[in-house]
């Protein structure tokens, strides 16, 4: 057998060899990996509105029991009204509701915005004045660690909160990353609707207000009921959107 | 222990390769190799951990594997294999990470796949893996792991209790020095911080192996 064949089958050899163990490695690991993003998820969401602690750990359990007691998860339309079960218009949008004692405390809106190198996602709650931010987190992103990869630390995201979407005469302004910081960077009368950017990650700040305005917009409908009745009217059988997947 | 035991022990062949890869020729404060992730990864105690052990793992198996194949593999693509093998390695410690310590998966992020580009792995295989049996080859790379590790977790000590005044999570400095004023040095907890301690090992090892010879 001549060389170069050798080295063409011991080649395939150890082709076939790697990608039989990562296939295993990755199939049947995948149940762990899911429940763990799972957890993940729900963490983040009870993280927006301040009911987990960044600095204590959770089990999953915990996490579970806490997301079950005050987290609803209902289906909006376009106008900003909660779905019922009986209706199914084409253009629905999940929306998260943080409950106390049987009050809507806080809102929380699934973010899903562009970044440098792949998509942000992460959560963006408000309190039911519908314009006041209560919390930000970011579960999952692709941007530079140290740079972008920032926007996932806890400096960063605690900016955000008791930042304004609407200004003083109730029109809508969403929220901004600002280039610096927002005291040099931003006009006195902006300020309430800035966070401090990140040095060396102008592109995700860049991309990420973007995103954060379209989101905003589209949940706009919902803002204003809060905005008007302090509250969103929950029909009877209100439709509930599938858990996060 | 009587000084024959001791000096057979020191002469083993097995000896000298734990002792150069944790001591003299240490593959971070000796031979300045793996800086990237030891910049990266040694913010907090648990993370410098876990990191040494994904890359202990990966360095000794790919160093077995690829002296239990010295024999077999085609001389010209020799640095492919070392580099498939050190692939599959990495991305199965990756994914156990994920299943089973996913919040220390998200804080090492990137760096435990960069373990594929970590210098340490890769020279381990050239040098050592090709042209010495599999007992050596693996106990080669669990010493050069537990090398890269111990340096890790001593920056990692450093900086973390330097820097957030806590150990493994847990806050050691107690509340009331901050009341009394202490603050906690922000720069160990940023890139520099880490080259200025890394820096203080080299020059410390050095130094202690200056006076040995």
């Amino acid at each position: 057998m001549s060389d170069g064949v050798k080295t063409i089958l011991f080649a395939t050899a150890l082709c076939v060899v790697c990608s039989l163990l990562l296939t295993m490695a990755a199939t049947g690991l995948k149940a762990y990996q899911r429940e763990n993003a799972l957890v993940d998820r729900q963490k983040n969401i009870l993280k927006s509105v301040g009911a987990v602690s960044p600095t204590q750990s959770y089990t999953g359990e915990e996490i579970k029991a806490l997301y079950r007691e005050h987290i609803k998860c209902v289906t909006v339309g376009q106008g900003g009204e909660v779905l019922s079960a009986d209706a199914a218009p084409a253009e629905t949008m999940p929306l998260y509701l943080y409950e106390e004692d049987g009050a809507t405390q806080f809102y929380i809106i699934p973010v899903n915005s562009r970044g440098l190198w792949g998509r942000i996602y992460g959560y963006l709650a408000l309190e039911t004045d519908g314009s006041t931010i209560a919390g930000f987190t970011v579960y999952q992103h692709s941007e530079t660690p140290g740079l972008g990869g920032e926007i996932e630390n806890r400096w960063f995201q605690r900016n955000f909160v008791g930042k304004q979407i609407v200004d003083e005469d109730g029109n809508f302004v969403s929220i901004g990353i600002a280039k610096g910081a927002v005291k040099d960077a931003v006009r006195q009368d902006l300020q309430p609707h800035y966070v401090d950017g990140i040095s060396g990650a102008t592109m995700t700040g860049k991309y990420l207000t973007e995103g954060l305005e379209d989101i905003l917009k589209t949940y706009e409908p919902v803002s204003v009921h809060f905005r008007n009745r302090g509250m969103l009217k929950l029909p009877e059988n209100a439709l509930v959107c599938q858990p996060p997947s | 222990m009587s000084t024959a035991v001791v000096k057979r022990i020191t002469r083993s062949e097995t000896y000298r390769t734990v002792a150069d890869a944790l001591w003299q020729k240490n593959p971070i404060s000796k031979q300045v190799l793996g800086i990237c992730s030891a910049l990266a990864v040694t913010v907090q105690m648990n993370t410098a951990i876990v990191m040494a052990l994904a890359l202990t793992f990966v360095v000794a198996f790919s160093n077995l594997i690829i002296s239990l194949m010295r024999n077999v593999i085609p001389r010209n693509i020799r640095i492919i294999v070392e580099v498939a093998v050190i692939a599959t390695l990495v991305i199965i410690a990756d994914e156990v990470l994920k299943a089973f310590l996913y919040d220390i998966s998200k804080q090492l992020s990137v760096f435990v796949g960069l373990i594929i580009t970590n210098c340490i792995v890769m020279g381990r295989a050239e040098t050592c893996a090709m042209s010495n049996p599999p007992y050596v080859a693996f106990v080669d790379g669990l010493a050069n792991g537990i090398g890269y590790g111990s340096v890790l977790v001593g920056v990692a000590f450093f900086r973390e209790l330097l820097g957030s005044g806590s150990l493994l999570g847990f806050q050691l400095v107690p509340d009331v020095f901050y009341e009394w004023g202490y603050m906690d040095m922000g720069l160990m907890l940023l890139a520099p911080g880490a080259f200025i301690v890394i820096g203080l090992f080299v020059w410390l090892e050095h130094a202690l192996l200056k006076n040995q010879a």
